[in-house]
């Protein structure tokens, strides 16, 4: 596979004619910045014949903020509160991978406890940005029952969280050097009885959405992004798992207490977007997994090593994490200059703005319909694109 | 289950690491058409279900359940400086929090004590407008003088309403306060302060303008 890059301008080349028998043209249309499928501002331009896409021209750049840059201004501690602007579905993964990678670099050492904790949060997360994604899959593709089931649920998971942090989406809980508070002692009990409200809950959406003919057939065959196309355009998580690639960093380099618990990684075989509908809905069973394991045996000790006020100085030198979150792998690159507790130059690659760019390659061919359930089945965070 | 065929688990290797992995095979053809209409069925089975069972409503009626709201113990929203029984705080003002804050919604303007001339807290400016109740500030503070409280709404027409000054009086924390026996000089050490009424937008007007620094000497000027 060639990689070209052409300008915006270029590739809103003039229309041409189509090759249908009817006299029609190619034309362009914008599909965004403000579009309910988008899940937030992403503008897409597609090149219609008729209702078929000849191409598809993402434009991120929307919801930019500049996280990157305003991290050179802040300290690592900081830096915490705004990752979980970047994906907030999985907000409390992006926290730790910053917090983790700050960790390596300045050589503090967690304890058990800490980490066991955050592998609990991040996969009671995975469960409820996955439970998300289902319910919205569900109303871009016109059923709105499973959004409201989907929230129902999402709020059971979300009052835990309330609990033990004090906020639901922009949490902050995952610091360098541990956590922001301990785990109250009715947790263990809290998150077994979330356990057993849960896990019949898949089975409920199974009997909801994944036996509905009508929505199988907008899912199966359509958008089929194979093995190879996934990994050369850098597609992590569950797109490039559902095409029978079984990247998984939680089992290839385990962070936290992953290698402890007896999980497998869910792969599909074809790619399409029913596969990739089938390896959530799967990777919500294994998350219940990891957790049932895991809730029984907390360890004991401090939840912070820290100090909240100490200066966090990293040495000199290029520092890089990585972590599985709900959507694929972050990765974490900090320079440090080596003075000062500010990194030089910050950068994060976020998992959706690689499977962004599959699009490109899986919809040409497809009618618009069929976009609605390929975008849907990537599970787009927009600000996470732009950062 | 409904359209799925089962879970097949084996070993695949990526990377020279065998890692146990479950395939999935979702039905890979169109389902029958009794199926089809079995499948609906079942869906609508639920619905129907939930909707005969009205006690199984999760929605909660906010507006009007004001009343009966309650807020977990961490729960957080509105910042406010902790003042005791006798309406003595505990901020020394060390500007702690002011370090820590990620966008500089908090402002700690310190003077000299009237009586003993250490540094006192003036003015505890905190901006709700810009703040994104990340905790750091509480984390931060090592008198514990500072906590989120459970208000949450506080819509407004217009930001200017947001800036809040969080202490109720200006002078010294309540360690100094109630070690001092004689009212009237305890008295006489505080001074009220109401809601913030200073310059607005403060974080320009707070700012020593350019003459200002020419002429002052160096030490009087605000950091």
């Amino acid at each position: 596979m060639s990689v070209t890059v052409r300008t915006l301008d270029e590739l809103l080349t003039p229309p041409t004619a189509a090759d249908s028998p009817l006299s029609t043209q190619e034309y362009f249309v914008n599909m965004g910045p403000q579009h309910p499928i988008a899940h937030g501002s992403l503008r897409i331009i597609l090149l219609l014949d008729g209702e078929t896409i000849r191409k598809v021209i993402p434009v991120p750049g929307y919801v930019h903020r500049g996280i990157e840059k305003m991290c050179e201004h802040m300290s690592y501690r900081k830096i915490i509160t705004l990752t979980d602007r970047m994906d907030y579905l999985s907000a409390l993964m992006n926290n730790w991978v910053v917090a983790r990678t700050v960790e390596k670099a300045a050589g503090i050492e967690t304890n058990a406890r800490i980490e066991t904790i955050r592998t609990l949060m991040a996969e009671l997360q995975r469960i409820q940005s996955h439970a998300l994604w289902w319910g919205v899959l569900g109303m871009d593709l016109g059923a709105f029952t499973a959004f409201l089931y989907s929230f129902r649920d999402r709020e059971i998971i979300g009052e835990i969280f309330e609990e033990t942090i004090g906020a639901r989406l922009t949490m902050n809980y995952i610091q360098p050097g541990g956590l922001m508070y301990d785990i109250l002692p009715d947790f263990v009990q809290k998150v077994k009885k979330l356990l057993a409200y849960v896990r019949p809950l898949i089975n409920e959406y199974d009997t909801l959405l994944s036996g509905n003919a009508i929505l199988q057939e907008r899912l199966r065959n359509i958008g089929i992004l194979t093995a190879k196309d996934a990994v050369a355009f850098g597609c992590t998580g569950p797109v490039v798992r559902a095409s029978g690639v079984p990247y998984d960093l939680r089992k290839l380099e385990p962070y936290g207490v992953y290698d402890k618990a007896d999980f497998d990684v869910v792969v599909g075989t074809k790619g399409d977007c029913w596969d990739r509908y089938y390896v959530r809905m799967e990777e919500m069973r294994q998350s219940i997994r990891i957790v049932e394991q895991l809730i029984d045996n907390i360890p004991e000790g401090p939840y912070m090593v820290t100090k909240y006020n100490a200066r966090l100085k990293l040495p000199k030198g290029r520092f890089y994490g990585q972590m599985e979150t709900a959507r694929g792998v972050l990765g974490v690159f900090i320079y440090s200059d080596g003075n000062g507790d500010t990194p030089y130059r910050m950068h994060f690659r976020s998992p959706n703005f690689n499977n962004l760019w599959a699009v490109t390659q899986i919809a040409p061919g497809w009618r618009i319909a069929d976009y609605i359930a390929i975008q849907s089945s990537l599970d787009l965070v927009i600000p996470d694109i732009d950062r | 289950m409904s359209g799925f065929k089962d879970i097949e688990r084996k070993q695949m290797t990526l990377g020279g690491k065998s890692i146990p992995v479950a395939v999935v095979r979702p039905l890979d053809r169109a389902p029958s058409a009794p199926s089809v209409l079995a499948g609906l069925a079942r869906g609508m089975r639920l619905t129907l279900g939930v909707f005969l069972r009205p006690w199984k409503v999760v929605t909660r009626q906010y507006p009007e359940n004001r009343q009966t709201l309650r807020f977990p113990p961490r729960y957080r929203a509105m910042l406010t400086m902790i003042h005791d029984s006798q309406g003595f705080h505990r901020c020394t003002a060390c500007k702690l929090c002011e370090k820590a804050c990620p966008n500089g919604s908090i402002r700690v303007i310190t003077r000299k004590g009237l009586i003993d001339g250490v540094n006192k807290l003036d003015q505890y400016i905190w901006r709700m407008d810009s703040c994104m109740l990340c905790n750091a500030c509480v984390q931060a503070c090592p008198f514990a003088a500072l906590r989120m409280t459970h208000q949450f709404e506080n819509a407004v027409y217009d930001r200017r309403l947001l800036v809040f000054n969080l202490n109720q009086y200006a002078g010294p924390p309540a360690k100094v306060l109630s070690a001092e026996p004689d009212t009237g000089r305890r008295r006489q050490m505080m001074e009220p302060r109401g809601r913030y009424e200073g310059p607005l937008p403060i974080n320009e007007s707070l700012r020593p303008a350019v003459s200002e620094v020419k002429d002052a000497p160096a030490k009087d000027t605000p950091a």
